[in-house]
């Protein structure tokens, strides 16, 4: 006669085991870490003000982009059209402020208008994936398209210069600290307070099952449309960071950057199938890929080369973080 | 003046009718059990009644007054809550939040911590001492065990603070204690004046907390009793009706002469059953009976090795079975056919050559095809189905429903399998497609087949299995053999108190 027995598993301890469930993004963290060791091991220099400065400089949009594509991803969504508007508000910004000269008040003008875009832009999409209920996947890369045509149309070529005050201040120091730390610490205190708004619970609960949370009573349309605005919100100030960064408009500045910022998400931890996940863990998902694009630099891997290194490394990050979670866990 | 009354309500799926012309009044202070087996419309009714399901016809009046109840929302505006059969909540936030989900208590945008965390304490509080270990205010949802979940979702319907609260099964994980809590919770809200449906299947629990019963049968009210007035026996001949004299047909069932066991099964163990033994014979169908989801579909895809069972043996024609993977079990000869189609069988999108296909491919550890060699293997097998089809090119999405089930079951016909496992394979089929199906099956029993049949229609069971084993709480309660295999009994044996 043929016999089955249970296996016996072995169980990690439970504190452990808690840590992890409580905080997704510890894998990440773990793999962040060891990069950013891997970084101080092949050039010094890369650790020191100057060299964090650069890279938080590059990164930051990327980071704000995957916190975009984070509350939607909550909910179960997905955002593929998140890089043609941080395209859009690059070149909308750009071409206000060119219009209206470069003083500090157009500046804050323009800003404004480009936050208003992108919150359109995500409006949009709220519109065409919650309301009219095509699939996010599809409807998003559509939108993508048609962002990136009104990008083309406002300015057909890239080239447009950013005033000067506007990528001085953003290269620049405020009390002899780098301006892009003010603006760090600015986007961690927006962080935790979204963390505790009802949105934020409210995306998650979608997340975790359309149907349950319209049965429990959740205007589950209307909070699906709160998180591609919110995600519109985000890529505009995605496009601010990287229009600091270039002190140009470019209609495609974005376009790459959709796809990482997913990318991103998954590395932090968080489930793409939405209801389980954290800001943090797609910060931090952001920076490993900086970091990870930054060794691949420093290592001194020829340029032909560095795609396919750049690949392999995402991929052994996303496995790490798959293998040390499940450890974790079990 | 009736807290609640509904007037010929109706709701149809297609062509089925899940609810036809329901009236039903519910008092304020009273609990109303409302009774029915499988599928009569039940949940239907509730659901209509908690704004999730709009119903085709008839007319919803609250205290008097005409309501239109457009969603979900707009019933917990109105003060009707329900406690969901299959659940709502949202597995990866924690208990508290969940019990507060539907009303966050917030100071403007924000979630307003303290006051969820004092509020859901509230409705944990009154389950204090029957929760059971490792159940906290900020226990993640996925991590409880069964009567857990449904302990949160009963706090949750509880939060609503409703005047109208339905209980959709909300007692089928618990535990003794548990559900005496909950009773106790009940008879509270009841001297509160809220009116309460509930909703089971536990004969001794409807004694115990209904004020009055109303009898649903094939989506229509066969009445209502006071429960003092009443015996568990009225309530059942209520629910089988005068389908009685016409329940057990011997000649469509002949007692075949038994063969030998092809398949023996001892001390079966896994998740959703335990400790479950049986013998089917060569051209013997043995049905499986009982309430949804008692252990029956669990028993049957471990057999198959969809899912792994954690103790206990299991023979294939005197041979040990080990239902490691579906890839071992069908090269032994296992066959199974699931009632959820899309899931289970069809290759969606897929002709319907390859639809009949992948298990020869399977059985004959096929590397290259001919398709007009297949094809004449695949029509006898189609044919004797009498499946309907334009060309065996087509997709199999150009069929009806009862049609593509029959492809799936076709594919199991070119190389006979010793065991054939019938996973209520009816279900949403029409009823022609129905007949063959199991004119079908009877041929293939009387050709020599072990069949196991689990049907959640009764009639089903009654009418083409030689023996029924009745299911409950994921063990075998009761054999049913020649005269016994009647819908009273079948009932009686589903409804017992597990």
């Amino acid at each position: 006669m043929a016999s089955i027995e249970a296996p016996a598993r072995p169980r990690s301890s439970s504190a452990v085991k808690r840590a992890f469930e409580r905080y997704p993004f510890l894998p990440a963290l773990i793999i962040l870490v060891v990069l950013i060791a891997l970084n101080g091991w092949f050039q010094p220099r890369s650790l020191s003000l100057v060299g964090v400065t650069g890279l938080v400089k590059t990164y930051l949009a990327l980071m704000l982009l995957a916190v975009a594509q984070t509350y939607v991803i909550y909910a179960g969504d997905i955002d593929l059209s998140a890089g043609a508007i941080v395209s859009l508000v690059n070149v909308v910004i750009v071409g206000v402020m060119a219009q209206w000269g470069g003083d500090g008040v157009t500046i804050v003008a323009a800003l404004a208008i480009g936050l208003a875009t992108g919150l359109a832009c995500g409006i949009v999409n709220g519109i065409v994936v919650a309301a009219l209920r095509l699939q996010a996947i599809v409807a998003t890369f559509a939108t993508s398209i048609f962002f990136t045509g009104l990008a083309l149309y406002i300015q057909p070529v890239a080239g447009t210069p950013a005033p000067t005050a506007f990528w001085r201040t953003y290269g620049g120091r405020i009390l002899e600290i780098p301006f892009v730390f003010h603006v760090v610490v600015l986007f961690a205190v927006l962080l935790a307070i979204l963390v505790r708004t009802r949105l934020s619970l409210r995306l998650l609960a979608v997340g975790d099952g359309q149907q349950e949370s319209y049965q429990s009573g959740l205007p589950v349309t209307a909070i699906r449309m709160g998180g591609y605005a919110l995600c519109g919100v985000f890529a505009a100030l995605a496009a601010f960071c990287i229009t600091g960064d270039t002190a140009s408009g470019d209609p495609l500045v974005g376009g790459k950057m959709t796809l990482f910022s997913i990318a991103a998400v998954v590395l932090g931890g968080s489930a793409l199938s939405g209801g389980y996940g954290t800001v943090v863990g797609s910060v931090i998902g952001a920076l490993i890929i900086g970091f990870i694009n930054s060794l691949v630099f420093f290592v001194g891997t020829p340029s032909e080369w560095q795609n396919l290194v750049q690949g392999v490394a995402i991929l052994l990050a996303l496995m790490a973080g798959v293998l040390v979670g499940r450890r974790a866990r079990a | 003046m009736s807290r609640l009354q509904l007037k010929g309500v109706g709701k149809s799926y297609g062509a089925t009718k899940a609810l036809r012309h329901a009236d039903l009044d519910i008092e304020a202070g009273e609990v109303h059990v409302l009774m029915g087996s499988n599928g009569s419309g039940k949940s239907t009714l509730s659901k209509i009644v908690a704004g999730s399901v709009r119903p085709d016809t008839g007319e919803i009046l609250l205290d008097g007054k005409p309501v239109s109840i457009t969603g979900p929302q707009a019933a917990r505006r109105l003060g009707i809550a329900i406690f969901y059969q299959e659940l709502s909540l949202a597995a990866h936030r924690t208990v508290a939040e969940n019990i507060c989900l539907a009303d966050l208590p917030s100071r403007g945008v924000f979630v307003d911590r303290t006051a969820l965390e004092a509020r859901a304490a509230k409705y944990i509080a009154l389950f204090d001492g029957v929760t059971g270990d490792d159940f906290s205010p900020d226990a993640v949802v996925q991590d409880l065990r069964a009567d857990q979940r449904q302990l949160v979702e009963i706090m949750k319907t509880l939060a609503g603070e409703a005047s109208v609260l339905i209980f959709d099964e909300a007692t089928s994980a618990l535990d003794r204690a548990q559900v005496e809590r909950f009773f106790e919770i009940l008879r509270d809200l009841k001297r509160q004046g809220r009116s309460i449906i509930f909703i089971s299947h536990r004969m001794d629990e409807i004694f115990a907390i209904g004020d009055r019963a109303t009898v649903i049968r094939d989506g229509e009210i066969v009445g209502s009793r006071q429960i003092a007035g009443t015996t568990p026996a009225e309530i059942i001949s209520m629910m089988v009706g005068a389908q009685e004299e016409t329940a057990t047909v011997a000649d469509a069932a002949p007692a075949r002469p038994a063969g030998p066991p092809v398949l023996s099964v001892r001390g079966l163990t896994g998740p959703g059953f335990s400790d479950i033994g049986f013998d089917v014979r060569a051209g013997e169908i043995l049905g499986f009976g009982g309430l949804h989801g008692q252990g029956q579909s669990a028993v049957l895809r471990a057999l198959f090795g969809a899912n792994s069972p954690t103790a206990g043996s299991v023979e294939l024609g005197g041979k040990p079975l080990h239902p490691k993977n579906p890839r071992a079990t069908i090269r032994q000869g296992v066959a199974y056919v699931s009632g959820d189609r899309s899931r289970d069988g069809v290759v969606s999108g897929r002709p319907i050559l390859e639809n009949v296909m992948p298990i020869h491919y399977l059985r004959e550890r096929m590397m290259l095809a001919n398709p007009s060699a297949l094809a004449a293997k695949a029509l006898p097998a189609l044919q004797a189905l009498k499946t309907k089809f334009a060309g065996l090119g087509h997709p199999i999405s150009s069929l009806s429903g009862g049609n593509q089930q029959k492809v799936v079951i076709a594919r199991w016909l070119i190389d006979r399998p010793a065991v054939l496992l019938l996973d209520d394979p009816t279900k949403g089929i029409d009823l022609s497609a129905k007949a063959d199906l199991f004119s079908l099956i009877r041929k293939l029993a009387g050709e020599g087949m072990g069949i196991v049949l689990y049907a959640s229609e009764d009639a089903e069971l009654l009418d083409n299995a030689d023996r029924i084993l009745v299911f409950n709480g994921g063990a075998i309660r009761r054999e049913l053999t020649g005269a016994a295999r009647t819908r009273f009994n079948l009932y009686q044996a589903a409804y017992e108190a597990a």
